[in-house]
């Protein structure tokens, strides 16, 4: 057994008793607390022939995976790469071109880092052990959000969030293999377009940083994810639904909240197969954000028979919609879809209702929001949004979190705190468990087989390291949002087909 | 310049590998048989000459002879992101530096932050051909000339770069040309004029520039998420080539056009456009499309980090997994290189298509197999890798496949080489037999 090795074992121990003593302890923060709290099978099951619990093997599980990667710079690790089935969990009637075989299929395996990166030693000495984050977290100008920025009420919860699970960490003893306190390096990526790869440089190569979180518009994003790659950092996004984020076979980049395809998913298997709608139009907002956003709405209308009647696209913060409102109403629609922020969403709605249209409203996650209520008023009865988890579980994890970043900050902690909070633990955890090794942090990341049980719910993986964790709807009943699950609904969706795709034959064999 | 004895010897070694592995059972296998003396199965070379001369004229140059280069021969660190070579000069551009190595004296000489370099992360090098300028893309540190000793810096603030974040850097003309995250910039070094390149006023989906080259009045830009442009130096106008099938997550025909919307290198020669993804490669001629994948060629990975063209045949890709040479385009003839440094020894497999036709143990090639860029110097390559700089030496290199009158002198050659060979009972592995060569000279 390496030092690493047993550090962890003694970090996994100790946090047994840690992990009661706090009030907040995520369960995969401490290894034993999470496996007592979050087998959902019983924690003593026995996990394989030799008769061990589930506690044990996903330790001993850790314990190889720990072993495997510690190899030296020419050597690449034989790790277990995960393969889906399908990718994104998509229908067979929402698939793209499905009466074809496509001549190649990507996402469906897992990608390897195979650089150098592993051999890289600890250093010998850091004061304290930083970890980046990128949000926007200011407000300014952003050609890559369409204007006057708009998302700083987004980020600062996120960073919150991020905030509580440092101190949180740092009260369990800070980096516990060496006694040195996690700090977060904040930088702010809501200016000129292309201000968050300058800052995750600064942060990759200045600030030495091992791991980064953030980012929630799609622009900075994918800007922030090719820095990522090239400096060879972990990122941990946990704001930012765009689908693409993740369609871009980068190893070293994680989601842990559902995407814009995963909610679309939901959102159009509600509007055609339960609702029966035949006659949709869409208003977005005129940036990444809506016109990504919109996508698997759009595709999946086409592709279940009814395409989109019309989409019309406003300018963020626009006063005015009325052309594009005029135009939905001529179309006829049955139902409008909206993908933006959710102040302008909500001026829509309020816009529609004036003009007499009193058609069904369903949105995007951005709009299940109290700002949203507080604008639509009565209005917002019965909108529906796409939502990327059950704030209304009951987890008490998050029952916990909730009361303590209330306390800490006084108000509800939204989507982004709460998905923050589990992005940065999942870090947390990683870099407890390999040290202080980017490409190591990245790999107990990639590869550990059980899925993060978070403040959110729980954060399974996919192949290419996605959030494939349920999705919900949320409905605007008496001035307050419910959360409903496709069960919960009964919500019919189309076929997944259980079928092997990554060994399977395609046009290409 | 390579002696032609030298040459012919190392033509016999490899055309004596050649007789060796066409045995029935190399033949009758998809995958040929190791080269290597043990497998031996002494049969007559006259025999053999005609189906050797088949299986010779199918073959490409395989490069033997490999150096390296590492922070232990003075490079300022070893994850080498661009390499240039401009006359005696090989520029390098490193993770934490620039270097030039001077071919003739083999004297490395750097430069970090504190000899006045603007930023530790080199990430693109050009040369001027004009001025000898060297053009320095800056990864998060904007654009530098480095000439008479001096560093000038160009970056957001000062200047009308879009992006300090520059992935690649091409010489048009009096122009320099920009790659960055956030569009691409162009800089007269006559007049001092910026031009921005972004959604605003180019056919760029995203604005995300990865890769620029230049060359016949064309300046190609391969964009993360928007393909590949053209910009038509002379008319000032944009083509775009995007996935027709407007999907990120299939590619629903190969050769339809571009292979994927997220591109990282472009490189045009002779007309012809050769493109790199982290979802394969492609190849465009100007009025078709081929694409590569690793499943079904010698590319070692689809993730490709770089591409450089050194003709309308020849490609080479810097991939995760290795390098991948498509030798030559016409026969689907593929050297994929790869380097076992814990053995000290690599490997070149000869492929058609994803058929291996021959493998060659040979020295240690590449530094590591993670390959980041390569640059061309003649008959010779230098190779970017995460672990070093590879230099592979092109001594009797010849370009595509081997004409006859090379494959009778060769035979010839073999012959007489094997026969002295088993002779000593000594073996025909590559490392030995090019040592051997190397000592001789």
């Amino acid at each position: 057994m390496n030092t690493r090795l047993r550090t962890t074992c003694l970090i996994l121990s100790l946090g047994t008793c840690l992990a009661w003593a706090l009030t907040i302890v995520p369960a995969w923060a401490e290894e034993p607390a999470e496996q007592d709290q979050t087998t959902t099978n019983g924690s003593t099951i026995a996990a394989d022939d030799e008769g061990l619990t589930t506690d044990e093997a996903d330790r001993a599980d850790i314990e190889r995976l720990l072993e495997a990667i510690d190899v030296g710079p020419y050597q690449v690790p034989e790790l277990t790469l995960k393969k889906d089935h399908n990718y994104a969990q998509s229908a067979v009637d929402v698939e793209p071109f499905r009466h074809v075989t496509p001549y190649k299929e990507h996402f469906l395996e897992q990608l390897e880092y195979t650089g150098p990166g592993r051999s890289i030693p600890e250093p010998d000495h850091v004061d304290t052990v930083k970890i980046g984050f990128i949000g926007p977290i200011m407000g300014t100008v952003s050609v890559a959000t369409g204007g006057k920025s708009h998302e700083e009420s987004l980020g600062i919860p996120m960073l919150r969030g991020a905030q509580l699970a440092i101190e949180d960490a740092n009260e369990r003893g800070g980096y516990t293999d060496r006694d040195i306190p996690f700090e977060l390096v904040v930088s702010n990526d809501n200016g000129l377009w292309g201000a968050s790869g300058n800052e995750i440089v600064k942060m990759a190569y200045r600030d030495r940083v091992w791991a980064i979180l953030g980012t929630i518009d799609g622009a900075n994003s994918h800007i922030a994810i090719r820095v990522a790659l090239k400096a060879e950092i972990p990122m941990m996004n946990t704001g930012d639904t765009d689908p693409t984020f993740i369609e871009t076979n980068i190893q070293w980049v994680f989601r842990c909240i559902g995407d814009d395809r995963q909610m679309g998913y939901l959102l159009v298997d509600y509007l055609y197969r339960k609702r029966g709608f035949t006659r949709v139009g869409i208003m977005r907002a005129s940036n990444r954000y809506g016109r990504f956003g919109v996508r698997e709405i759009r595709d999946g209308s086409r592709r279940l028979g009814h395409p989109i009647i019309l989409e019309m696209a406003y300018q963020v913060g626009a006063e005015d919609y009325s052309l594009q409102l005029q135009r939905l109403r001529d179309s006829n629609v049955e139902a409008v879809v909206h993908w933006g922020d959710a102040e302008d969403g909500a001026h829509i709605l309020n816009q529609m209702r004036a003009m007499g249209m009193d058609q069904p409203y369903f949105a995007c996650d951005r709009c299940a929001s109290d700002e949203f209520i507080e604008i639509a008023g009565t209005n917002a009865e019965g909108v529906i949004c796409g939502y990327p988890w059950n704030p209304q579980s009951g987890d008490a994890d998050f029952e916990a979190f909730r009361a303590t970043y209330e306390q800490r900050y006084g108000i509800e902690p939204t989507t982004y705190a709460a998905h923050a909070y589990d992005g940065m633990n999942m870090l947390i955890w990683a870099i407890q468990t390999a040290g202080l090794n980017r490409a190591k942090i990245r790999d107990v990341l990639a590869h550990r087989e059980k899925p993060f049980k978070g403040v959110t719910g729980e954060i399974p993986l996919s192949a290419c390291l996605d959030d494939l964790g349920e999705v919900f709807l949320a409905r605007c009943e008496g001035g307050e949002w419910k959360y409903y699950s496709r069960e919960d609904w009964d919500i019919p969706q189309g076929t997944i087909a259980p079928r092997d795709r990554v060994s399977r034959k395609t046009a290409s064999d | 310049m390579a002696s032609s004895a030298y040459c012919r010897r190392l033509e016999a070694v490899l055309f004596a590998g050649l007789l060796l592995a066409a045995t029935p059972a190399a033949r009758g296998s998809e995958k040929s048989e190791k080269v290597a003396a043990g497998d031996s199965p002494a049969q007559s070379v006259p025999d053999k000459q005609k189906q050797i001369a088949t299986e010779a004229s199918n073959m490409p140059f395989v490069y033997t002879k490999w150096e390296q280069f590492t922070t232990k021969d003075g490079l300022p660190n070893d994850h080498i992101f661009a390499v240039k070579v401009f006359g005696d000069y090989v520029w390098v551009g490193t993770e934490d530096g620039l270097a030039r190595l001077n071919k003739k004296t083999r004297e490395i000489k750097c430069w970090r932050e504190e000899d006045g370099l603007p930023w530790r992360v080199v990430g693109a090098i050009d040369v001027h051909p004009k001025t000898d300028e060297v053009w320095l893309g800056l990864f998060g540190g904007g654009l530098a000339r480095f000439s008479g000793g001096r560093f000038d810096h160009w970056h957001q603030l000062n200047s009308g770069l879009v992006n300090d974040v520059v992935y690649g850097v091409a010489i048009e003309h009096d122009n320099v040309w920009a790659a960055t995250t956030a569009g691409a910039s162009r800089y007269n070094t006559v007049t001092g004029e910026w031009s921005i390149f972004t959604e605003k006023n180019a056919p760029m989906e995203e604005i995300w520039n990865y890769g620029v080259c230049y060359a016949d009045g064309l300046v190609y830009l391969g964009v993360w998420g928007s393909g590949v442009l053209e910009y038509n130096v002379e008319r000032g106008t944009w083509k775009d080539y995007l996935d027709p099938d407007g999907e990120m997550e299939i590619d629903l025909y190969r050769d339809d056009g571009i292979m994927h919307v997220i591109t990282t290198g472009v490189s045009y020669v002779d007309q012809t456009l050769w493109a790199a993804s982290y979802f394969g490669v492609g190849r465009y001629d100007g009025r078709h499309w081929r694409c590569f994948f690793a499943h079904e060629s010698g590319l070692p990975s689809d993730f490709t980090n770089a591409v450089k063209g050194r003709s309308a045949h020849e490609a080479w890709f810097a991939t995760d997994k290795g390098l991948g040479v498509l030798a030559d385009f016409g026969t689907d003839t593929w050297v994929t290189y790869t380097s076992d440094h814990d053995a000290h020894k690599g490997k070149a497999v000869v492929q058609r298509g994803e058929k291996i036709i021959a493998e060659f143990e040979t020295m240690l090639n590449l530094p590591h197999n993670y390959v980041l860029w390569v640059e061309f110097d003649g008959d010779d390559a230098w190779i970017g890798t995460s672990k070093g700089l590879g230099h592979a030496i092109g001594e009797c290199y010849f370009p595509r496949l081997r004409n006859e009158k090379q494959i009778a002198q060769a035979i010839r050659d073999a012959i007489i080489f094997r026969d002295a060979t088993l002779h000593r009972d000594a073996t025909v592995r590559e490392p030995v037999a090019n040592a051997e060569m190397q000592n001789s000279e």
